[in-house]
């Protein structure tokens, strides 16, 4: 047995892994408020306890509103700012990679996440994943799903806090219609990237703690990416990183 | 005792004169064709053929199950312990999903404020101990307010007079709690004034049985797949482990 450390590889740099954080932040806290803003029975979309308990917290739903919009506008600045001081260098090539724009490549990305999940409960062992670039079917699925998700979410929300403020809804019908489908735009999308997160924390928690570190430290080893990336793997070789 | 309030309205006494809507609308200041009460006319014939009039002073019922707080995304619209259901035009959007909600169409958007407008029993003149404008006005005593838990007060004496029947609008399908009562010498509610079957926005309706119930399906889902996940590696895990243990053993 040897104690040779293994082979690093340094995948991300430490303006991307402190973006994610505070995307991850940002998401925990617009999630919990937001959560805690729609009161009504009918329209709600947690127990009733979560809004009374959140409106409780913030001393009225007057003071959870602008938390969360203060909360969401800050998140939308941020990214805006990072893309657009960064588009060249990250945001594009991460673009590049991830958007699943065809019926085809989607095709593609679900099958190899199908097998994915069904190696999670020893089914289809014997069919392997297909070779994967750097990011897996799964993660483009999600990170096109979100990237959507996340611009309708920042859309809707600008609408419904800043409408009611700069347009009177008496003046013309249409204002009190786009607010009441802003809302459910707004509700849908959120759920949808919801659902993406509970997959992404799992693997990252579970199945790949090896990705967990490299969102730490920007760091992978070449080992995990020659097992589960290959043709990051084989790119990686050929600019002579690994 | 917590305060209970109702408004008792008198049909026999209403003499149409609408000093009650007058009171109301300079109270509040509602823009022109806009009023926060209103007196119904409804025409009838008599079993003889003759014809009535009855008239009917009308505002929000202030319901005991108010459909337009159950759509009300951001809370605006709340029922307060003394039975006033009333509106916080801090947190009002105007987005009108309690418009249609309301069966007495007591709600409607104010053009010049931006803001849903209804009723509130004049509530900041009875906080200063004051009876609402529309009260203070009626010529013919016809409406009259107060605090149904005080055994004292004149609505409790009005409700307790065993001799005059005093009616809710509710039909079987729409009952949910008014706090109005009217009294009308014992000919039946016109179908005119019964309330209408609550509606909702597509919107709303997207969002209660679509978006809410399908949302809460795929993030419960996703939680017992990867919960499941989590316990079926763990187990395996353990496995692997007391295997290596079994080994070593031998």
């Amino acid at each position: 047995m040897t104690n040779e450390p293994c082979k690093m590889v340094h995948v991300r740099d430490k303006k991307t892994i402190i973006l994610h954080w505070f995307n991850a932040f940002c998401w925990l806290v617009l999630i919990i408020t937001g959560f805690g803003i729609i009161s009504g029975d009918a329209v709600r979309l947690m127990p009733a306890f979560w809004p009374e308990f959140m409106q409780w917290l913030f001393g009225g739903n007057y003071n959870l509103i602008l938390g969360h919009a203060i909360g969401g506008i800050t998140w939308m600045i941020v990214f805006l700012l990072f893309s657009l001081l960064n588009f060249k260098d990250v945001v594009f090539p991460f673009l590049k990679e991830v958007f699943v724009l065809t019926p085809m490549a989607a095709m593609r990305d679900a099958w190899s996440m199908t097998i994915t999940l069904a190696h999670l409960f020893g089914l289809m062992k014997d069919i392997p994943v297909p070779p994967q670039g750097r990011y897996n079917g799964a993660q483009r699925l999600l990170g096109t799903m979100i990237i959507f998700c996340s611009l309708s979410i920042a859309g809707s929300g600008f609408y419904l806090f800043f409408g009611p403020q700069c347009l009177n809804f008496g003046d013309n019908a249409m204002y009190g219609i786009l607010f009441r489908w802003a809302l459910v735009v707004h509700a849908s999308s959120v759920f949808l990237v919801i659902v993406g997160l509970v997959a992404h924390i799992y693997f990252a928690v579970v199945e790949e703690r090896e990705c967990l570190e490299a969102m730490k430290s920007g760091d992978i080893s070449v080992d995990f990416v020659k097992h589960h990336n290959t043709l990051w793997y084989e790119q990686l070789k050929k600019d002579g990183k690994v | 005792m917590t305060k209970h309030y109702v408004m008792l309205a008198d049909t026999t006494r209403c003499i149409n004169c609408k000093a009650c809507v007058v009171a109301c609308r300079a109270e509040w200041e509602t823009p022109l064709g806009f009023s926060r009460d209103w007196v119904k006319e409804v025409e009838l014939e008599k079993a003889d053929g003759t014809p009535q009039v009855m008239l009917f002073p009308g505002r929000c019922q202030h319901c005991d199950d108010a459909p337009c707080i159950e759509s009300c995304p951001s809370g605006a619209a709340f029922k307060r312990e003394d039975g006033m259901v009333l509106q916080d035009n801090c947190i009002c959007s105007g987005c009108e999903l309690c418009v249609p909600a309301c069966p007495y169409e007591a709600r409607w958007l104010n053009p010049e404020t931006s803001k849903i407008n209804k009723c509130t029993y004049c509530q900041p003149r009875i906080d200063e101990g004051l009876a609402p404008a529309c009260v203070l006005t009626c010529v013919g005593r016809a409406l009259i307010f107060g605090d149904k838990n005080d055994p004292e007060s004149e609505v409790s004496r009005l409700l307790n007079d065993k001799d005059k029947k005093w009616e809710r609008l509710t039909t079987d399908t729409v009952n949910i709690g008014p706090n109005h009562y009217y009294y009308t010498d014992g000919v039946a509610l016109p179908d005119e004034v019964m309330p209408k079957q609550p509606e909702k926005h597509i919107a709303n309706k997207v969002l209660e049985n679509v978006v809410n119930p399908v949302g809460a399906l795929g993030v419960g889902g996703m939680l017992a797949t990867f919960i499941g996940a989590g316990l079926m590696k763990l187990m395996s895990r353990r496995n692997e482990v007391n295997t290596d243990n079994n080994q070593e053993e031998k």
